[in-house]
Protein backbone atom coordinates (compact mmCIF):
# COMPACT_ATOMS: atom_id res chain seq x y z
CA UNK A 1 0.00 0.00 0.00
CA UNK A 2 1.58 3.45 -0.86
CA UNK A 3 1.37 5.78 1.65
CA UNK A 4 1.31 9.37 2.08
CA UNK A 5 0.76 12.30 4.29
CA UNK A 6 -1.25 15.05 3.93
CA UNK A 7 -2.30 18.56 5.35
CA UNK A 8 -5.48 19.83 5.75
CA UNK A 9 -6.40 21.45 2.08
CA UNK A 10 -4.06 18.81 0.37
CA UNK A 11 -4.98 16.57 -2.59
CA UNK A 12 -3.98 13.48 -4.07
CA UNK A 13 -4.70 12.42 -7.82
CA UNK A 14 -5.65 8.93 -8.62
CA UNK A 15 -5.10 8.50 -12.24
CA UNK A 16 -5.95 11.03 -14.41
CA UNK A 17 -9.12 12.60 -12.96
CA UNK A 18 -9.80 11.27 -9.17
CA UNK A 19 -8.73 13.88 -6.84
CA UNK A 20 -9.35 13.40 -2.87
CA UNK A 21 -8.48 16.37 -0.85
CA UNK A 22 -8.23 16.37 2.93
CA UNK A 23 -10.81 18.76 4.19
CA UNK A 24 -11.03 18.48 7.65
CA UNK A 25 -9.55 16.71 10.40
CA UNK A 26 -10.68 16.40 14.19
CA UNK A 27 -10.38 14.04 16.47
CA UNK A 28 -9.81 10.94 15.11
CA UNK A 29 -12.28 11.30 11.72
CA UNK A 30 -10.94 12.76 8.70
CA UNK A 31 -13.27 14.75 6.07
CA UNK A 32 -12.55 14.16 2.43
CA UNK A 33 -13.63 15.58 -0.49
CA UNK A 34 -13.88 13.33 -3.96
CA UNK A 35 -13.74 14.52 -6.74
CA UNK A 36 -14.09 11.80 -9.59
CA UNK A 37 -16.27 11.44 -13.23
CA UNK A 38 -19.68 10.22 -13.03
CA UNK A 39 -18.91 6.84 -13.89
CA UNK A 40 -16.59 6.23 -11.16
CA UNK A 41 -18.71 5.30 -8.12
CA UNK A 42 -17.21 6.33 -4.69
CA UNK A 43 -18.86 4.28 -1.73
CA UNK A 44 -17.97 3.37 1.80
CA UNK A 45 -16.16 0.76 2.04
CA UNK A 46 -18.01 -1.04 5.16
CA UNK A 47 -21.31 -0.71 3.96
CA UNK A 48 -20.43 -2.40 0.00
CA UNK A 49 -19.18 -5.35 3.02
CA UNK A 50 -22.28 -5.24 5.10
CA UNK A 51 -24.66 -5.31 2.10
CA UNK A 52 -22.83 -7.85 0.24
CA UNK A 53 -23.00 -9.97 3.47
CA UNK A 54 -26.36 -9.11 3.51
CA UNK A 55 -27.35 -10.53 -0.46
CA UNK A 56 -25.30 -13.59 0.32
CA UNK A 57 -27.44 -14.19 3.12
CA UNK A 58 -30.73 -13.30 1.15
CA UNK A 59 -29.33 -15.51 -1.96
CA UNK A 60 -31.20 -18.49 -2.61
CA UNK A 61 -33.93 -18.83 -0.13
CA UNK A 62 -35.28 -22.04 -0.14
CA UNK A 63 -38.57 -22.66 -2.20
CA UNK A 64 -40.40 -23.72 1.02
CA UNK A 65 -39.59 -20.02 2.63
CA UNK A 66 -40.62 -18.64 -0.80
CA UNK A 67 -43.87 -20.38 -1.18
CA UNK A 68 -45.42 -19.43 2.98
CA UNK A 69 -43.80 -15.60 2.60
CA UNK A 70 -46.08 -15.68 -0.77
CA UNK A 71 -48.92 -17.03 1.12
CA UNK A 72 -48.93 -14.60 3.92
CA UNK A 73 -48.58 -11.77 1.90
CA UNK A 74 -51.24 -12.72 -0.34
CA UNK A 75 -53.33 -12.85 3.09
CA UNK A 76 -51.68 -9.53 5.13
CA UNK A 77 -52.13 -7.24 1.73
CA UNK A 78 -56.27 -7.35 1.49
CA UNK A 79 -57.25 -3.81 2.10
CA UNK A 80 -60.17 -1.97 1.79
CA UNK A 81 -59.11 0.15 -1.27
CA UNK A 82 -57.12 -2.83 -2.64
CA UNK A 83 -59.05 -2.37 -6.00
CA UNK A 84 -57.28 -4.70 -8.29
CA UNK B 1 -37.75 -19.44 -9.53
CA UNK B 2 -36.80 -22.35 -12.03
CA UNK B 3 -35.52 -22.69 -15.10
CA UNK B 4 -38.45 -22.55 -17.68
CA UNK B 5 -38.55 -19.15 -16.42
CA UNK B 6 -35.72 -18.29 -17.64
CA UNK B 7 -36.30 -19.89 -21.01
CA UNK B 8 -39.56 -18.23 -21.30
CA UNK B 9 -39.48 -15.58 -23.75
CA UNK B 10 -42.40 -13.51 -22.61
CA UNK B 11 -40.03 -13.24 -18.84
CA UNK B 12 -38.23 -9.33 -18.86
CA UNK B 13 -34.71 -10.20 -19.15
CA UNK B 14 -32.43 -7.54 -17.37
CA UNK B 15 -28.67 -6.31 -17.63
CA UNK B 16 -27.54 -5.67 -14.13
CA UNK B 17 -25.45 -2.52 -15.36
CA UNK B 18 -24.73 -2.12 -11.36
CA UNK B 19 -24.65 -5.58 -10.21
CA UNK B 20 -25.90 -7.30 -7.16
CA UNK B 21 -23.05 -6.14 -4.44
CA UNK B 22 -20.63 -8.90 -3.95
CA UNK B 23 -22.20 -10.45 -7.16
CA UNK B 24 -20.11 -8.48 -9.78
CA UNK B 25 -19.85 -11.70 -12.43
CA UNK B 26 -23.62 -12.16 -12.21
CA UNK B 27 -25.44 -9.61 -15.43
CA UNK B 28 -28.44 -11.27 -16.18
CA UNK B 29 -31.28 -11.87 -14.40
CA UNK B 30 -34.64 -12.77 -15.41
CA UNK B 31 -37.49 -10.56 -13.24
CA UNK B 32 -39.65 -13.56 -12.34
CA UNK B 33 -43.86 -12.94 -10.61
CA UNK B 34 -43.64 -15.22 -7.52
CA UNK B 35 -47.70 -14.53 -6.85
CA UNK B 36 -50.37 -13.58 -8.89
CA UNK B 37 -50.75 -10.19 -7.37
CA UNK B 38 -46.78 -9.45 -8.32
CA UNK B 39 -46.15 -8.59 -4.82
CA UNK B 40 -43.03 -10.65 -4.81
CA UNK B 41 -40.38 -11.02 -7.39
CA UNK B 42 -37.78 -13.25 -8.39
CA UNK B 43 -34.72 -12.30 -9.65
CA UNK B 44 -33.18 -14.98 -10.62
CA UNK B 45 -29.65 -15.24 -12.33
CA UNK B 46 -29.14 -16.50 -16.02
CA UNK B 47 -25.34 -16.91 -15.73
CA UNK B 48 -25.93 -19.47 -12.67
CA UNK B 49 -29.49 -21.02 -12.24
CA UNK B 50 -29.18 -21.85 -8.30
CA UNK B 51 -28.94 -18.12 -7.93
CA UNK B 52 -31.92 -16.07 -6.90
CA UNK B 53 -32.86 -13.20 -4.68
CA UNK B 54 -36.72 -12.16 -3.39
CA UNK B 55 -37.11 -8.97 -4.24
CA UNK B 56 -40.67 -6.94 -3.48
CA UNK B 57 -41.96 -3.11 -4.34
CA UNK B 58 -41.49 -1.48 -0.98
CA UNK B 59 -44.49 0.72 -0.57
CA UNK B 60 -46.47 -2.31 0.52
CA UNK B 61 -44.14 -2.43 3.91
CA UNK B 62 -42.32 1.25 3.96
CA UNK B 63 -45.08 3.46 2.47
CA UNK B 64 -42.82 6.60 3.02
CA UNK B 65 -39.75 4.79 1.13
CA UNK B 66 -38.91 7.09 -1.70
CA UNK B 67 -35.30 6.82 -2.24
CA UNK B 68 -33.29 9.58 -4.13
CA UNK B 69 -31.72 8.43 -7.55
CA UNK B 70 -28.80 10.47 -8.32
CA UNK B 71 -28.14 11.66 -11.65
CA UNK B 72 -25.17 8.54 -12.09
CA UNK B 73 -27.47 5.98 -11.65
CA UNK B 74 -30.20 7.72 -13.80
CA UNK B 75 -27.84 7.92 -16.89
CA UNK B 76 -26.86 4.06 -16.14
CA UNK B 77 -29.89 3.21 -16.47
CA UNK B 78 -31.67 5.52 -18.86
CA UNK B 79 -33.86 6.71 -16.95
CA UNK B 80 -35.67 9.70 -18.85
CA UNK B 81 -38.69 10.22 -16.36
CA UNK B 82 -40.20 9.00 -13.62
CA UNK B 83 -42.22 6.51 -14.74
CA UNK B 84 -39.48 4.28 -15.85
CA UNK B 85 -38.69 3.42 -12.99
CA UNK B 86 -39.54 0.11 -10.71
CA UNK B 87 -37.85 0.16 -7.51
CA UNK B 88 -37.74 -3.05 -5.41
CA UNK B 89 -35.91 -4.08 -2.19
CA UNK B 90 -34.17 -7.25 -1.48
CA UNK B 91 -36.19 -9.72 0.60
CA UNK B 92 -33.92 -11.85 3.24
CA UNK B 93 -35.98 -14.60 4.31
CA UNK B 94 -37.00 -15.66 7.99
CA UNK B 95 -38.66 -18.41 9.19
CA UNK B 96 -41.83 -16.32 9.57
CA UNK B 97 -43.07 -12.77 7.89
CA UNK B 98 -41.50 -11.38 11.31
CA UNK B 99 -37.81 -12.37 10.85
CA UNK B 100 -38.18 -11.52 7.46
CA UNK B 101 -36.01 -7.74 6.74
CA UNK B 102 -35.91 -5.60 4.03
CA UNK B 103 -32.41 -3.62 2.76
CA UNK B 104 -33.52 -0.23 2.53
CA UNK B 105 -30.18 0.81 1.79
CA UNK B 106 -29.44 -0.56 -1.46
CA UNK B 107 -32.31 -1.20 -3.74
CA UNK B 108 -32.45 -2.88 -7.07
CA UNK B 109 -33.82 0.07 -9.32
CA UNK B 110 -35.16 -1.26 -13.02
CA UNK B 111 -35.94 0.54 -15.87
CA UNK B 112 -39.16 -1.21 -16.95
CA UNK B 113 -37.86 0.42 -20.62
CA UNK B 114 -35.11 -0.28 -21.09
CA UNK B 115 -34.64 -3.50 -18.70
CA UNK B 116 -31.30 -1.90 -17.26
CA UNK B 117 -31.36 -2.76 -13.97
CA UNK B 118 -29.16 -2.41 -10.94
CA UNK B 119 -28.27 -2.55 -6.90
CA UNK B 120 -27.55 0.98 -5.73
CA UNK B 121 -26.09 2.10 -2.50
CA UNK B 122 -27.95 4.74 -1.57
CA UNK B 123 -26.11 7.85 0.30
CA UNK B 124 -27.87 7.25 3.23
CA UNK B 125 -26.75 5.38 6.33
CA UNK B 126 -29.24 5.96 8.18
CA UNK B 127 -31.39 3.52 6.08
CA UNK B 128 -31.23 0.42 7.38
CA UNK B 129 -29.89 -2.81 5.91
CA UNK B 130 -31.94 -4.91 7.18
CA UNK B 131 -35.83 -3.79 7.86
CA UNK B 132 -38.12 -5.54 9.48
CA UNK B 133 -41.08 -6.06 7.00
CA UNK B 134 -43.43 -6.61 9.62
CA UNK B 135 -44.80 -3.75 11.62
Amino acid sequence: MLVLSRRIGESIVIGDDVVVTVLEIRGDVVRVGVDAPREVQVRRQELLTEVAEANRGAASPAPDAVAGLSRLISGTRKRPDGGD
Amino acid sequence: MTREHAADPDVPVLEMVRPMIGFPDHRRFALTRLDEAGALCALQSLDEPGLSFVVVPPDAFFEDYRPEVDDAVGADLGIESTGDLLTLVVLTLGESLAETTANLLAPVLVNHRTRRGGQVLLDDPDLPIRAPVAP
